[in-house]
């Protein structure tokens, strides 16, 4: 998905009254599978569109977008580390590391 | 309207802007997730919180969208924003919908570029041929004569026959673009180029067609000259134009 399409979904997220984080690479040091600017939109029941790089680091950003959707409402910046030792298995051994801004923009309506 | 609204409403309207997000801050009365937009005069959308913030936000942005560098830039202490620089679309204009025409679409819509597919065959240059694009069924050097060119357009050239493919360059040549390829043999690439030539567009000019068209990667069918396309395609938008050419040369294909 590119930036276009990102602003389109959320906009139509909006008008559905769906509750979603934006995440966004802001920054990145080393290897990293995508640069800054890359984004995801992070539902409220999960649903991912967009990328911010794969498997590498989503489960972190997915907490973090639920953290900050359903209890705190508020942004969260946090740094996903890809430097995980080669022998791991499940690891994320692209070598670098990056901050990942993760914000609510739009909320539930409650009746 | 909103910030987001309007981010929106100016990638609809393709005006390119730096929409600033605050994402650290150590002053209390600056919250994270605040955000602002300058355009590329340096008017200002919007606030971060305060007007010092601000006035330096102007003076940031400004640079960042010279060097069109996405990044995380120190507005003050303790207050860091990221700048993202939104531009237009990268826009693809086909010439010639044949049959490498209908993967090249596909594989550019996937990737991200805006598509408009044009031919001078009603039946070629049918919508339902290409879904998600804007399809103009026309003369090649009048509906290239009606058309905006800009730094994100890029340009395919892959109609019928050797005549049409001088219609079109001769149309563009003079135009603004980041990219402009000619498919063709070698023999039938040449035959365009020397046309161009004698009707006065200088070898220079011509040197920067992408001819034969396409990254080296052995190509053979129609699914895979497209996809050789697009990667040129790719090469020189997230690369530049020198690399992509450096990769043709790497096997010797330039002519």
């Amino acid at each position: 998905m590119n930036d276009k399409e990102i602003y389109q979904k959320l906009a139509e997220l909006k008008d559905q009254g769906i509750a979603v984080c934006l995440a966004t690479i802001v920054d990145t040091v080393g290897s990293t599978p995508r640069e800054a600017g890359a984004k995801m939109i992070i539902c409220a029941d999960g649903t991912l569109y967009g990328s911010v790089g794969g498997g590498c680091g989503e489960s972190e950003v997915r907490s973090s977008a639920l953290r900050s959707i359903l209890t705190t409402g508020k942004p969260e910046l946090i740094e996903i580390k890809l430097t995980d030792d080669i022998g791991n298995r499940e690891g994320d051994v692209c070598g670098g590391t990056m901050q990942i801004f993760v914000e609510p923009l739009i909320f539930h309506r409650f009746p | 309207m909103d910030i987001m609204a309007r981010a929106a409403d100016l990638m609809e309207k393709e005006i390119a802007f730096c929409l600033a997000t605050v994402v650290v801050s150590a002053l209390p009365e600056i919250q994270l997730g605040r955000k602002a937009i300058v355009l590329e005069d340096g008017s200002l959308e919007g606030s971060l919180g305060t007007e010092s913030l601000d006035t330096k936000l102007s003076g940031l942005a400004l640079k960042a969208f010279k060097n069109r560098k996405r990044q995380l830039v120190e507005i003050d202490d303790g207050v860091q924003a990221f700048f993202d620089i939104l531009t237009s679309d990268a826009r693809l204009v086909v010439c010639g919908a044949g049959h490498i025409a209908v993967p090249l679409v596909r594989f550019a819509r996937s990737v991200g570029f805006r598509v408009i597919v044009l031919d001078d065959r009603a039946d070629f240059a049918n919508p339902l041929r290409f879904p998600d694009c804007e399809v103009i069924a026309e003369d090649f050097t009048l509906a290239l004569r009606e058309m905006d060119f800009g730094p994100s357009t890029y340009v395919v050239v892959i109609t019928r026959g050797h005549v049409h493919d001088v219609d079109c360059l001769t149309e563009i040549m003079g135009k603004k673009m980041a990219y402009v390829g000619l498919i063709g043999s070698r023999r039938r690439v040449r035959i365009v180029l020397e046309i161009l030539e004698k009707q006065g567009i200088s070898r220079k000019h011509l040197k920067k067609v992408f001819t034969p068209i396409g990254l080296p990667i052995g190509a053979e069918s129609p699914e895979e000259i497209a996809l050789s396309i697009v990667s040129e395609l790719v090469c020189v938008r997230r690369k530049g134009p020198a690399q992509a050419k450096t990769l043709r040369a790497a096997v010797g294909i330039d002519l």
